[in-house]
């Protein structure tokens, strides 16, 4: 870190009140600066995508060896008394299949993806491209990440409870959700109420990132940065941060009515007459609607998984430029794409709600505004296909996950369209084929982004490059193992695999052996795959190994990168010293042109910074008007 | 390292940094009502009883909504001072803003007082009876509870022989609790009979844990809780180890067979396996000699008479006594959802209500409702000249203010002019108006329907007026923090950086605008519609 701290003494200069050395506590730890808070964020994220990655594991050993005890190498982690309380002689029950699953999706959404792209990437990178000192709000900033981990600690603590985490889904439908773990004298102690805490914190973590990042991008731009020339990346978090301040709070409004109904024996989400095994006869006032938690979740929802998407477009909106040494094709197109997926995120949402019975009318509004929200995601992924085009390709670390991420995307994209339409969604809705179509989209598709985006940042937070070595034994079996898992998915969903059935579908062939699906397909026909699927995924998860040795011996190990700007890169984040210390830029930059000029004509190089001024510039006068 | 434009605007955008940072927190906040005020118009459209309507006492709200305007024009006065660097003037208006936002909430806990007190019951047949319960009395002192607290005359009493405990569930306060009152009732609660179990592996006869007559207490429950973890933890490891087996063995004697095909075939060889096995205790019982009556808040057990279980999976054994709900004060009567169901079924509203079990076990009922149909035919006639007709409401609800005027105009009860006053804050003055306008009334535990006080649980009108109104209030006090914080506070800052300090101020008021405007909308949608 030596460059570190000259960059810091360098600075200092100017400012006397930074002399002192802020401690290790203050540095690391309760650290205002947004580079070190988005790197706080990328670690938590990553523990919190690999436990869910684990609890994925666990699942798929329900699917496919639903009768088998878990083998040792997955259950070791668990302590003997809480394997006698979840496991049936060592088996995965249906409780405990439940648990996971929920706590699977609730953790790679909430936890993982969008702290990782908008927490960790957004933070790091967003500052840096528009040339601020820091966020707008930098103790905000601090506050925002100590409560999302406060939130997800909240989480997943209950998994240690007697009532276990929460079961009942990552959508926590009401009034299944309403009831879960009823049995429950005091509330706060049961998973179901944990899971709503520990979300309400997200939310305002999220809402106060939200503030900040939107604050900043539009008074915090350097000199010449004008909208247009803001690089892609900073248009998507942009959005993002709009998605996050106004989709969020109905769902806030949703977990506080359900924390309502279960603290406050409240009827919002429970109807009457409502009846069940355990509890009989509710004893509650009824009149409340189901549905209604189901639109104020998906109206969170649907924005939520551009929130997942928008962050990984702009880790490969920057990679593809620099790799191809010519300037993004479309950028003004895919700007305008952005924030109009952007604003037609909010009127999709009832397309998860097909089989409600909303009624035909509705139904059809919603597949409407579906099929039109297709057209700015395809012109961005065109966009970035053509940039491309006649391109002298770089395959460099981070350019091959991008270009792995186009296709993959691209596959998670193009499935949802037969799901957007309410007569094909009768048939496949709730079965794998949902489940295939959105981890194409956030698995390969999104992850890969943000591997992509590791790798091509690596440089600048440490100075070294990450292993190449290393990273093509992490990059093609992922490639592979992760269409071993999801497409798969694809096949079975159409053949009616219900995407809840914990033993894989044998208890359903003990049933209905020769049932065929309209397509002539079985699930006996399939259930095979689940065996093969399973293994896929655990083999990922072998080989991600490699991923986490790269991470942290490039930190020490890397190969040097050789200068501030080792990819030739035009944006501002590689105007600064690298790593870049408190308050980023040692000379305040300006910003001459727009984000991608690569190869042109008139200059020697085949790239031209945005800070590089012009040879023939009047000199820049300081701004008087600001402190 | 200096954050720019925090104090001065910045000049293509005219905004200093807080002041976007607070009109995007606004949207934010607009949305979050914004989805409250939907789940209203949800619930409302979608209500399958009768939606109440004008329930909550309007004069209170009104003096809010003037006293939040008022504190939203002296909160731009505060800021206007500051601008113009008159500290004095800015001390006063904030103070008074801040001193609005106190009278509000003290409106709104006094309001928030009278619905948490008020008790409301649904009887099976689906009329409504509204009042102020009683508390256990003994002569003329009410009963305390082992805690100090007055006890409500809405208990179940279940005259206890045994108690078993879930040694993994069981609730410990609730445990306390048996212990307490039974120490007060002079009666012991001990272990029925030995337990016994084998606890260690290889132990030929079972070991005597507790010895019959053992005395229930918390750490005996946490030492067999201790022993029953410990025995499920080695059973779940012997058990788990034997699928294993069984599997390794299924798979040899079935080449090529998918494990779904032979699946069924594969178990545990329970009896060779259970020498190994310990015995896992997971209820333990006790008796509780002699017989004593325990009670029960009505949502912590499911009552049968011999056998009642509470939520934490407790079986109380015992006679289920008489239980009723006793209302020290009635003061309301509704026949509204009774007639929304008898009309559903076809049943003329008034013959529904000439059978219900409240017209026929309650004297008071029917004079009232005699009453109370006299006053329907005036009014018939007096809308009838404007064409129009009385409301559902008016038609088949008895309101404390009818009872009220029903007392006055026959037994000629009056109270003075300012409790009367009184009345429109606190609801029903029982003690003034007495037992001749608000009787008492005892309502047998088999006519309970469902029984709640006018909280989130009573229905979801209540609901999502408290968790509307409640939010706001939550609302105010951050408000108030804040603008208080600047006023007590803010001194060193109006002498190193008045500039600053005004910009705090103003989006300070920003915000307490948009608490105003929530409760411009809150005041009609919920008091006057």
């Amino acid at each position: 870190m030596s460059s570190h701290d000259t960059t810091h003494a360098g600075h200092d200069a100017h400012h006397d009140e930074h002399h002192h050395d802020p401690g290790f506590i203050w540095k690391y730890v309760f650290s205002s600066d947004h580079k070190m808070i988005g790197m706080q964020y990328g670690i938590t994220a990553m523990c919190f995508l690999a436990f869910g990655f684990y609890l994925m594991m666990v699942m798929r050993w329900s699917i496919a060896y639903p009768h088998q005890p878990l083998p040792e190498w997955m259950s070791w982690i668990f302590t003997d008394g809480w394997k006698a309380r979840w496991l049936q002689d060592g088996k995965v029950t249906g409780e405990t299949y439940n648990m996971f699953g929920a706590m699977h999706g609730t953790i790679m959404v909430f936890l993982g993806i969008v702290p990782l792209g908008f927490g960790a990437f957004g933070n790091y990178v967003t500052p840096l491209q528009i040339g601020a000192v820091d966020m707008a709000f930098p103790r905000l900033n601090m506050a925002s990440y100590w409560v999302y981990l406060i939130g997800g600690l909240i989480m997943c603590s209950s998994f240690f409870m007697e009532s276990g985490a929460a079961k009942s889904g990552w959508t926590n439908y009401s009034p299944l959700a309403g009831f879960a773990d009823g049995q429950v004298v005091n509330q706060f102690l049961a998973g179901q109420t944990q899971w709503l805490l520990g979300l309400v914190c997200l939310i305002t973590s999220s809402l106060l990132g939200s503030v900040n990042f939107i604050t900043t991008i539009i008074n915090l731009r350097v000199r010449g940065m004008t909208w247009m020339r803001m690089p892609f990346f900073v248009w998507a978090m942009l959005v993002t941060g709009f998605l996050l301040l106004l989709a969020f709070p109905p769902l806030e409004a949703a977990g506080i009515m359900q924390l309502m109904d279960r603290v406050g024996h409240s009827s919002f989400f429970m109807p009457t007459g409502l009846f069940t095994k355990s509890e009989g006869l509710a004893d509650l006032s009824g009149g409340g609607s189901p549905l209604l938690f189901q639109h104020l979740f998906w109206f969170l929802g649907h924005p939520e998984v551009y929130v997942l998407l928008l962050p990984a477009f702009a880790c490969v909106a920057e990679i593809i430029p620099v790799n191809t040494r010519k300037p993004l094709w479309g950028y003004k197109s895919m700007v305008y794409s952005v924030l109009v997926l952007g604003f037609l995120s909010f009127v999709v949402w009832a397309h998860h709600m097909y089989m409600t019975g909303m009624g035909a009318a509705v139904s059809t509004f919603f597949q409407t505004t579906t099929v039109l929200i297709s057209v700015p995601s395809v012109v961005i992924i065109t966009a970035m296909l053509i940039s491309l085009w006649g391109g002298s390709i770089r395959f460099t670390p981070p350019m091959m996950w991008a270009c792995a991420f186009i296709p993959m995307f691209g596959i998670g994209g193009l499935t949802g369209l037969p799901l957007a339409f309410n007569l094909a969604d009768l048939h496949l809705h709730d079965t794998y084929y949902v489940i295939g179509h959105f981890h194409y989209v956030v698995a390969p598709g999104i992850l890969f982004g943000f591997f992509a985006g590791v790798l091509h940042w690596y440089p600048k937070v440490t100075g070294r490059f990450m292993s190449k070595t290393l990273n093509h034994l992490h990059f093609w079996p992922s490639l592979i193992c992760m269409n071993l898992i999801f497409f798969p998915m694809l096949v079975q969903g159409m053949a009616g695999f219900h995407r809840r059935w914990y033993n894989g579908g044998d208890a359903y062939l003990a049933k209905a052996q020769d049932s065929v699906n309209i397509f002539g397909n079985s699930v006996a026909h399939n259930i095979d795959m689940n065996i093969m699927m399973s293994m896929g995924a655990w083999t990922m998860a072998a080989f991600q190994i490699f991923f986490v040795i790269n991470l942290l011996t490039s930190w020490k190990f890397g190969k040097k990168a050789n200068s501030d700007n080792p990819w030739n890169a035009t944006t501002l984040e590689w105007a600064t010293p690298t790593p870049p210390g408190h308050g980023n830029f040692l000379v305040e930059p300006v910003t001459y042109r727009g984000p991608y000029e690569y190869s042109r004509p008139d200059c020697d190089e085949d790239f031209l910074p945005q800070w590089i001024a012009p040879k023939n510039a009047a000199p820049v006068e300081k701004p008087a008007d600001k402190h | 390292m200096e954050i720019p434009y925090i104090v001065t605007p910045r000049k293509d955008t005219g905004l200093f940094n807080s002041k976007i940072a607070i009109w995007l927190f606004l949207a934010s906040e607009v949305m979050l009502f914004g989805g409250f005020f939907s789940a209203y118009v949800f619930l409302r459209l979608g209500a399958d009883y009768p939606w109440p309507e004008r329930t909550l006492p309007v004069l209170p709200g009104l003096i809010n909504t003037f006293v939040l305007i008022g504190s939203s024009v002296t909160v731009v006065f505060a800021w206007a001072s500051l601008k113009m660097r008159q500290w004095r003037k800015f001390q006063i208006f904030m103070g008074i803003t801040v001193f609005c936002a106190l009278i509000f909430m003290v409106l709104k806990a006094i309001e928030y007082n009278v619905k948490f007190h008020h008790q409301a019951v649904r009887l099976s047949d689906y009329s409504i009876m509204e009042g102020h319960l009683g508390f256990e009395m003994a002569g003329d002192k009410p009963v305390l509870d082992h805690k100090g607290n007055k006890i409500e005359e809405n208990l179940i009493y279940v005259e206890t022989s045994k108690l078993t405990f879930n040694t993994v569930r069981f609730h410990k306060p609730w445990v306390e609790e048996f212990l307490t009152e039974a120490e007060h009732k002079n009666s012991k609660i001990v272990l029925a009979a030995d337990v016994t179990a084998i606890t260690k592996e290889g132990q030929k006869a079972p070991e005597i844990v507790a010895k019959a007559g053992e005395a229930l207490s918390i750490e005996f429950l946490n030492r067999l809780q201790k022993i029953h973890l410990a025995a499920r933890s080695h059973n779940g490891a012997y058990r788990t180890a034997a699928l294993r087996g069984e599997w390794v063995k299924a798979h040899a004697a079935n080449p090529g067979k998918r494990d779904w095909q032979i699946a069924s075939g594969v178990n545990i060889d329970v009896k060779a396996l259970a020498p190994k096995l310990l015995d896992e205790i997971s209820t333990v019982a006790f008796k509780v000699d002699p017989p004593t009556s325990f009670d029960f808040h009505p949502r912590d057990i499911k009552e049968a008479d011999g056998q009642s279980t509470l939520r934490d999976g407790t079986v109380v054994d015992g006679k289920l006594e008489a239980s009723p709900m006793v209302f020290h004060h009635v003061d309301a009567i509704d026949f509204q959802y009774l007639v929304m169901k008898a009309v559903a079924k076809g049943i003329d509203p008034e013959v529904a209500i000439q059978n219900s079990w409240l017209m026929k076990n309650s004297p008071f009922v029917q004079q009232a409702w005699k009453w109370h149909l006299a006053e329907m035919d005036k009014l018939k006639k007096e809308l009838a000249v404007h064409h129009r007709e009385p409301t559902h409401k008016e038609l088949y609800r008895l309101g404390w203010k009818d009872l009220a005027r029903m007392a006055e105009e026959e037994g000629g009860a009056k109270i003075s002019g300012a409790d009367q006053f009184k009345e429109e804050f606190f609801g029903p003055n029982y003690e003034a108006r007495g037992a001749e306008t608000f009787p008492e009334f005892s309502l047998p535990r088999e006519q309970v329907g469902f029984a709640a006080k006018f909280s989130p649980a009573w229905n979801t009108y209540y609901a999502i007026y408290f968790t509307i109104t409640g939010l706001h209030g939550l609302h105010v006090i951050g408000g108030a923090l804040v603008l208080s914080y600047y006023l007590f506070f803010g001194k060193k800052m109006y002498l190193t950086n008045p500039e600053w300090l005004a910009n705090r101020v103003e989006i300070g008021g920003l915000f307490w605008h948009f608490v105003d405007l929530v409760w411009i909308f809150v005041f009609p949608i919920l008091y006057l519609m």
